[in-house]
C-alpha cells in the first residue's frame, strides 16, 4: 500500500523526480558502485588473473607501521583544529553578510569572499608562501611595523598547522556561508517585524531569532562535516608541505598517497581509506544519535 | 519500502557486474592490414599535434626504411602526476604495447607485465651498439626498461658575466675545494656583481638533494652504503661524513649564502630566482636542461650572461654524486601481453639506427631544421622546443654536417663533466616489506637534516637522529645491506 502511495506521488510530481534523476545516477555510479571495490582491502590485486584473498594482511601492515600512528595523530589534530576554529566562521560570516543593508555592496562582499573557493590549492599555496615570506611577505611586514621579529611560518613546526587552518578559512569560509545565508533567507520576516515592534535591537534579533532558526542547519552541517573528519585536506597539505614540517603535517591521505598510490600498492591504500571511511561513518552516526537525544535534531 | 530497497540493491548488483567485467584488455590490433601499436608516453598523447606528426613521420619512415607497416595509436594520460595516472591506467587492465615509465614501473614488472628485454637486445642491430656501461649494468639488474641517454647527473651553473667579475672564480675552477667554493659563494654575495644582486649564492628546489650534487662526494659520501674500516657497510646519511656535510650546509645557511627560502622553492621559482639575479648558482640536469637554462638566461640578460658550468667540489673524493645502477629511473618498456612484442622492439631498434636518430634527434625538416648548402641548419624552434623522445647516444653523427651544434657550449660542457666524474653507486632496490619503514626513515632524515641546516636543532642532535633512524628500521636495513651488497 505504502509502495503504491510512493509511486502515485512520483507519477504526480514526475517532472521533479526527473530533475532528481541525474543526481541520483551520479551518486549511484560514482559513490555507491565503487563501494564494491572495498573488497580490494582484503585482497592482493592482480592485473592479470584473479585477485588473491589475503584477509586482514593489509590492515596488519597498516597498523604495525610506526609512521601510521604519527600520521593518524596529525590527521586528528589538524581536523580537530579545523573543526573548532573554522566551523563557526561561515556562520558568523553569513550573519555579518546579512546585516549589510546596501544590496549592491552585499553582492560585492559575497563575490569577494566566494572567490578564493575557485582557486586551486597550487595557486593558494603560492599566494600564502609569498604572504608569509619572512623577508618581504605581507604578514611579516606588518609584524616588523609593530617592532615584532619576522617569523618563518612555513617552516615552523609551531605555526604550520595554524597556516593550514587559516588558509582553509580564507579559501572556504565564503563558500561555506552560502548554505547558512540560504537558511537565513528562509526565516519568516514576520518574526523580525514582531521583534522590531517589541523594540529588539539588531543584535537581539540575531541572538533570539536568527541563531535559533539556524540551529537545525548548523547541526546537520556539523554532523555531515564529521563524516569527512579524517580528510584533513590532501591537496592543501600536499602543496604547503616542506621537509621542515613533515612530522607535524604529514596526514593519513599524504601517507597513503606516497605508500599506496605512488608505490602502486592499491590494496594497502584501499585498506587505509576503508579505515578512514569507517571512522567517518561512526562519527556521523554517533553524533546524529547523540544530537537527536539532546536537541531532538539530527540529519534525519 | 522494502520492495524499493530490494529493487535498489538489484540495480546496484547489476551495476557492479558491469563495473567488474573486463579486467585486462588487449585492444585489437589490425587496421587496414597495418599492425596497430598502442603507445603511452608522457605529454605525447593524441591531443598533442607535435606528437601526432612525430609518430606519423615515424610510421612513414618505418615503412620506407624497414618495411614495417604499423599504425601508432597514442594513448591519452590524464593531466597530473604521470607515474600515478599511468599506473592507475595499467592497473585497470589497459596495457598498451609500448609504455614509457617515469617511476612506478617496478610494481608492474612484479606482476610479470613487462617483457624481459635481454634477448631482444642481444639480437638487435643497433641498440646493443649504443648502450653505455651504466645502461648495461642497469639492464643486468632490471631488464625491463630501456633508456639510452647521457648521464643525468646534475651540475651547478652560474652566469658568465658575474663569474668573470669575481677574483675567486679562477681559483675555484683550478682547485674546487670546499673552501674555495665557500670563498666563491662569499664573494658572489659580498661583491654583488648584479648591482645589489644576488641576494644569496645558491638556491635549490625544496630540499638539499641538488646541493648534494656539488658537495656530497667531497665529504667522502661517494656511495649510498659506505664501507667502514672493518669491512661492514653503514648508511651514508647516518654516518659522520653526513654530519660534517650538514655542519657545512648550516654554515652556508647561517651566513645567507644558501637561500633562506630554499625549503619553499619549487623548480619554477628556483629558476625565476636565477634569471632575475636573486640567486647566483643553481643546479640542473646536465645536457638539455642546462641548454634550456642557458637559452633563457641569455634571452633575459644578454649573450654575456652565457652560463659557466662549475666543477664538483673536491675533497675526500670528487664527483656529481654516485650514479644509481640498480635500474633505469625511467624508460621504455614493452608489455608482456602485447601481441607485437617483436615489432615494438624493431621500432625501438630502428630509432637507435642513424636514420631513426635523424628523425628523433632533429625533429621535422623545414620546421626544426633546414638543409642548406649540404649542411643541417637547426632553427630556433629546435633549440626552444625539440627534444629526443627516445634515445640520445653520445656519439651520434648526422648524415650531413651540422652548421650549429645540437647543444649549446655550457650544455655540452655539463655532459662532459658528468661523464668525467662518473662513479657507480652501491644502492639497491628497497624490498617491498621495508617500503613503509623506509618512508618513515627517509622522512626522519629529511626533518633532522633540515632542522640542523636551518639551525632549529644543534648539530649534535645528529647522534639523536642516528639512534632514532636505527630504531625506525635502520638497523634492520643495514643488516640487509651488509648481507646483500657484494
Amino acid at each position: 500500500m505504502k509502495v503504491k502511495a510512493i509511486f502515485t506521488r512520483i507519477r504526480k510530481d514526475w517532472v521533479i523526480y526527473l530533475m532528481l534523476l541525474p543526481a541520483l545516477i551520479y551518486f549511484v555510479t560514482f559513490h555507491v558502485v565503487p563501494l564494491i571495490g572495498m573488497k580490494l582491502a582484503f585482497q592482493d590485486y592482480r592485473i592479470i588473473g584473479d585477485n588473491e584473498w589475503v584477509g586482514m594482511k593489509h590492515f596488519e601492515v597498516l597498523f604495525s607501521s610506526p609512521a601510521f600512528f604519527d600520521v593518524l595523530k596529525n590527521t586528528i589534530i589538524i581536523s580537530t583544529m579545523k573543526m573548532v576554529f573554522f566551523f563557526p566562521i561561515p556562520i558568523i560570516l553569513s550573519l555579518l553578510i546579512i546585516e549589510v543593508r546596501n544590496g549592491r555592496f552585499r553582492k560585492y562582499v559575497q563575490s569577494v569572499v566566494y572567490l578564493p573557493h575557485f582557486l586551486s590549492w597550487v595557486v593558494i599555496a603560492g599566494i600564502w608562501i609569498s604572504l608569509l615570506n619572512p623577508a618581504d611577505g605581507g604578514v611579516n611586514v606588518i609584524r616588523n611595523f609593530f617592532q615584532l621579529p619576522s617569523l618563518d611560518f612555513m617552516t615552523s613546526k609551531d605555526h604550520i598547522r595554524w597556516v593550514l587552518v587559516f588558509s582553509e578559512m580564507w579559501r572556504s569560509a565564503g563558500w561555506d556561508s552560502i548554505i547558512y545565508l540560504a537558511a537565513i533567507m528562509k526565516i519568516s520576516p514576520s518574526l523580525y517585524e514582531a521583534a522590531r515592534i517589541d523594540g529588539a535591537t539588531n543584535l537581539q534579533q540575531m541572538r533570539y531569532i536568527t541563531l535559533p532558526e539556524l540551529t537545525g542547519t548548523i547541526v546537520t552541517v556539523f554532523i555531515l562535516n564529521l563524516g569527512f573528519f579524517m580528510n584533513a585536506g590532501f591537496d592543501q597539505v600536499f602543496n604547503l608541505m616542506n621537509d621542515s614540517v613533515l612530522s607535524v603535517i604529514d596526514i593519513l591521505d599524504t601517507y597513503v598517497y606516497r605508500i599506496g598510490i605512488l608505490n602502486g600498492q592499491y590494496a594497502y591504500a584501499t585498506a587505509a581509506s576503508l579505515f578512514k571511511g569507517l571512522i567517518g561513518v561512526i562519527l556521523v552516526l554517533g553524533t546524529h544519535f547523540i544530537s537527536k537525544r539532546l536537541t531532538g535534531k539530527g540529519v534525519w | 519500502m522494502k520492495k524499493i530497497f530490494v529493487l535498489f540493491i538489484a540495480m546496484l548488483l547489476t551495476f557492479s557486474l558491469v563495473a567488474c567485467k573486463d579486467k585486462a584488455t588487449v585492444k585489437e590490433d589490425e587496421k587496414d592490414g597495418k599492425t596497430t601499436i598502442r603507445v603511452v608516453y608522457k605529454d605525447e598523447g593524441p591531443s598533442n599535434p607535435v606528437a601526432q606528426a612525430y609518430f606519423s613521420n615515424l610510421e612513414k619512415a618505418l615503412k620506407e626504411d624497414e618495411k614495417i607497416d604499423v599504425k601508432f595509436e597514442l594513448v591519452e594520460v590524464p593531466q597530473g602526476n604521470y607515474a600515478e595516472k599511468l599506473n592507475l591506467m595499467l592497473f585497470s587492465g589497459d596495457i598498451p604495447d609500448m609504455i614509457y615509465f617515469q617511476g612506478g614501473d617496478q610494481q608492474i614488472a612484479e606482476q610479470d607485465l613487462l617483457e624481459d628485454l635481454t634477448p631482444y637486445i642481444e639480437k638487435s642491430k643497433h641498440i646493443k651498439n649504443i648502450l653505455q656501461p651504466y645502461n648495461e649494468k642497469r639492464l643486468n639488474n632490471y631488464p625491463y626498461l630501456l633508456w639510452i641517454k647521457p648521464l643525468d647527473s646534475k651540475t651547478p651553473v652560474v652566469r658568465g658575466d658575474w663569474f668573470n667579475q669575481l677574483s675567486s672564480s679562477k681559483e675555484l675552477m683550478e682547485n674546487p675545494t670546499i673552501d674555495n667554493y665557500y670563498k666563491f659563494f662569499k664573494e658572489l654575495v659580498a661583491s654583488a656583481p648584479g648591482g645589489g644582486k644576488p641576494a644569496n649564492a645558491v638556491t635549490v628546489a625544496g630540499d638539499i638533494t641538488e646541493l648534494d650534487f656539488i658537495f656530497e662526494m667531497a665529504f667522502g659520501i661517494n656511495q649510498t652504503w659506505l664501507k667502514k674500516e672493518d669491512g661492514t657497510y653503514e648508511y651514508s646519511k647516518a654516518s659522520n661524513k653526513e654530519k660534517e656535510k650538514l655542519t657545512f650546509y648550516n654554515k652556508l645557511y647561517n651566513e645567507g649564502l644558501l637561500d633562506p627560502q630554499y625549503l619553499t622553492k619549487q623548480w619554477d621559482t628556483k629558476e625565476k630566482a636565477f634569471y632575475d639575479g636573486e640567486t647566483g648558482v643553481i643546479v640542473g640536469t646536465s645536457g638539455k636542461v642546462i641548454d634550456i637554462y642557458n637559452g633563457k638566461m641569455t634571452q633575459v640578460n644578454g649573450e654575456e650572461a652565457e652560463l659557466v658550468v662549475l666543477p664538483p667540489a673536491k675533497g675526500e673524493s670528487q664527483g656529481f654524486a654516485p650514479t644509481d645502477i640498480t635500474k633505469e629511473p625511467r624508460g621504455i618498456a614493452i608489455s608482456s601481453q602485447s601481441k607485437h612484442k617483436e615489432t615494438v622492439f624493431q621500432i625501438l631498434d630502428y630509432l637507435a639506427s642513424p636514420k631513426g636518430q635523424m628523425l628523433d634527434r632533429l625533429g621535422f625538416e623545414k620546421e626544426h631544421y633546414n638543409i642548406t648548402d649540404g649542411q643541417i641548419e637547426l632553427t630556433q624552434k629546435y633549440y626552444n622546443e625539440w627534444y629526443a623522445k627516445f634515445f640520445e647516444p653520445s656519439d651520434f653523427e648526422t648524415e650531413k654536417p651540422l652548421k650549429t651544434p645540437l647543444l649549446s657550449e655550457p650544455a655540452m660542457k655539463s655532459q662532459e663533466l658528468a661523464k668525467e666524474y662518473y662513479a657507480e653507486d652501491n644502492s639497491f632496490i628497497i624490498p617491498e616489506e621495508y617500503v613503509s619503514k623506509w618512508d618513515a626513515m627517509e622522512n626522519l632524515y629529511k626533518e633532522y637534516a633540515t632542522d640542523i641546516i636551518t639551525g632549529k636543532r644543534p648539530v649534535d642532535d645528529f647522534e639523536k637522529f642516528v639512534k632514532e633512524w636505527n630504531a625506525a628500521g635502520g638497523e634492520e636495513l643495514t643488516k640487509y645491506a651488509n648481507e646483500n651488497i657484494k
